[in-house]
């Protein structure tokens, strides 16, 4: 059922490529810089929120005062705000087509979980530190959200009233708020390069920036959001305690879960989060297929072999995830080529994800995958080439 | 004429073949291409390509994902780079570059990737018949018949991609 329904994905989702790529040459296709993309807008969001900080004061009574004034007396105040807010919703719409795309393609198979588990984490934070920043503006939205933030915290059994408690930094909301609002935006932020650095860290040429034409587009269309006069962040009602919300403006990127709690309990709604979050780690350990349907696909961990490797490095310099070390060569090899090595190639297997991409770069005969050797390889061109060729239309 | 008999290795993450071939790897479309699927395009080794040819092929010609899109990130790339340095190195050896051929095409481009197949299969019907099986070393003067000095300039660059010079 699983299986079936990610072929159908992947079916669908390179079908799409399909369609875009006549549109644009292929490494223009913008579902190809998913990653891309979203790194730059988490760049335009730093650069931005670094200028809202110097106007922003985090107290209940002057957060709202400062906004309006960023966003009434400074110039181009509103338009930054707009580049922030709309290039928040730009990181996360990314980051789920990113997502997506990456599961529906098979891209944490093997050892490419790292990225997964890792991508987890950013999208998870990334979602909280947005919710922060609708609270900072401290207007009745931010004051509506704050009340259903808290109720969902307190639903979590144990340990939930101590994290409210941490939170609010009181027992009930208090000038305490703010400041630690600020920070977990801020920090969490900052902590997301951390998350990202764990995301690359095993990829040789990780595509970090989308081509420039999509990098203007994309900062076009975020400027225009925020500029025209519709879609431009309007002041809200300042928050007033004690009195109830009833009605705020959603951001469905962000709010949804706020959304959702019109209907169902605060406790339901962030157990619904949890598991959906813990099923997103579980993703990539669960079978994606069976191991004779994926073929030569699963190959097998690439395997030196040591008597012809003679330390050329050409494997290490192609292999994409930096699996493969040089290590000081223990004792020389075999072949004559070999036999005055200096390095010693090593597959780090916990890295390889079985493409053998290493096998090609290697001139000398040094790699093999175990389930597809060179010998299988060698017998079916030699196949290929002696059959005839006429007699095959009746076969 | 027969159809110049051809090889070709094609990623298994990229286009499928299924339904397109018989049994034995034969496309159904041009019974001389035999498809053999490789875990990544970045697998095939220079050297079998060279191999293919030496056994016989009249052609040879890698299939990867569409560039960008490769599963493993750049085994497109690299291939396509492989590709390219063989087909000077094999020139030099009076070995016609237009006998190599990267393509890229993703899971469901089969019509395109049909396509590119005949117009490589055009492609080596113009050069001159290939040498039945070469020596392994191309200093032996026998294997490179006269007529193809003549031929040999017609497709030095455009090698990569075939598409590019249909007639």
């Amino acid at each position: 059922m699983y299986r079936r329904a990610l072929s159908w994905l992947l079916r669908q989702t390179l079908k799409l490529d399909v369609t875009i790529n006549r549109v644009y040459p292929t490494d223009w296709n913008p579902l190809y810089y998913t990653g891309g993309l979203t790194n730059f807008f988490l760049l335009v969001l730093v650069v931005s929120g670094i200028l809202l900080f110097f106007y922003y004061v985090a107290s209940l009574d002057g957060a709202y005062a400062s906004v309006a004034y960023l966003t009434d007396a400074v110039p181009y105040g509103g338009l930054l705000r707009g580049i922030h807010r709309y290039a928040a919703d730009a990181f996360i719409i990314a980051a789920l087509l990113h997502l997506f795309r990456n599961w529906f393609t098979d891209r944490y198979l093997f050892s490419r979980d790292g990225p997964w588990i890792s991508g987890m984490f950013l999208l998870i934070l990334g979602g909280f530190i947005g919710v922060n920043g609708y609270q900072l503006v401290w207007d009745t939205r931010a004051q509506a959200i704050t009340q259903i933030f808290v109720q969902m915290l307190r639903a979590i059994p144990l340990a939930g009233p101590p994290l409210a408690h941490l939170f609010l930094g009181g027992p009930g909301i208090s000038d305490a708020l703010l400041p630690r609002i600020l920070f977990l935006h801020i920090g969490t932020a900052s902590f997301l390069y951390l998350l990202l650095w764990w995301h690359y860290v095993r990829l040789r040429h990780p595509k970090i920036w989308p081509p420039a034409t999509w990098v203007l587009t994309t900062l076009g269309l975020i400027t225009l959001l925020a500029a025209l006069p519709g879609t431009a962040p309007v002041a809200g009602v300042p928050a007033q305690p004690g009195v109830g919300v009833t009605s705020y403006p959603l951001d469905v990127f962000f709010l949804l879960p706020f959304w959702l709690t019109n209907w169902l309990p605060a406790g339901v709604v962030m157990g619904g989060l949890i598991l959906l979050f813990l099923a997103g780690y579980v993703i990539p350990y669960l079978d994606r297929e069976t191991e004779p349907a994926m073929g030569v696909r699963h190959a097998g961990v690439a395997q030196v072999i040591d008597g012809n490797c003679t330390g050329c490095e050409l494997c290490y310099y192609d292999c994409p995830y930096d699996a493969i070390v040089m290590v000081p060569s223990p004792h020389p090899g075999v072949t004559k080529a070999a036999a005055n090595r200096k390095l010693l190639a090593v597959v780090m297997d916990s890295r390889c994800v079985e493409c053998g991409i290493c096998v090609g770069a290697c001139p000398f005969e040094a790699l093999e995958l175990p389930k597809f050797l060179e010998a299988d390889l060698t017998r079916r061109i030699a196949q290929a080439v002696a059959a005839p060729a006429s007699q095959t239309v009746t076969a | 004429m027969a159809e110049p008999k051809v090889v070709g290795f094609v990623c298994d993450w990229a286009v499928a073949t299924e339904g397109l071939t018989d049994g034995d790897g034969r496309l159904s479309a041009h019974p001389s291409v035999r498809i053999v699927r490789v875990p990544c395009s970045g697998f095939m080794r220079p050297d079998w390509l060279e191999e293919t040819l030496r056994a016989g092929a009249d052609g040879a010609f890698v299939t990867g994902c569409p560039y960008g899109d490769c599963l493993n990130r750049e085994g497109n790339y690299l291939m396509r780079d492989r590709v390219e340095q063989l087909a000077r190195r094999l020139s030099r050896r009076r070995v016609e570059a237009g006998r190599l051929a990267m393509l890229a095409h993703g899971l469901h481009d089969r019509p395109a990737f049909l396509e590119d197949v005949a117009t490589f299969l055009q492609r080596l019907a113009a050069l001159p018949p290939a040498a039945p099986s070469r020596p392994a070393r191309p200093a032996a003067p026998a294997g490179g018949p006269a007529p193809a000095a003549s031929t040999r300039p017609a497709a030095p660059t455009g090698s990569v991609t075939p598409s590019e010079e249909s007639p």
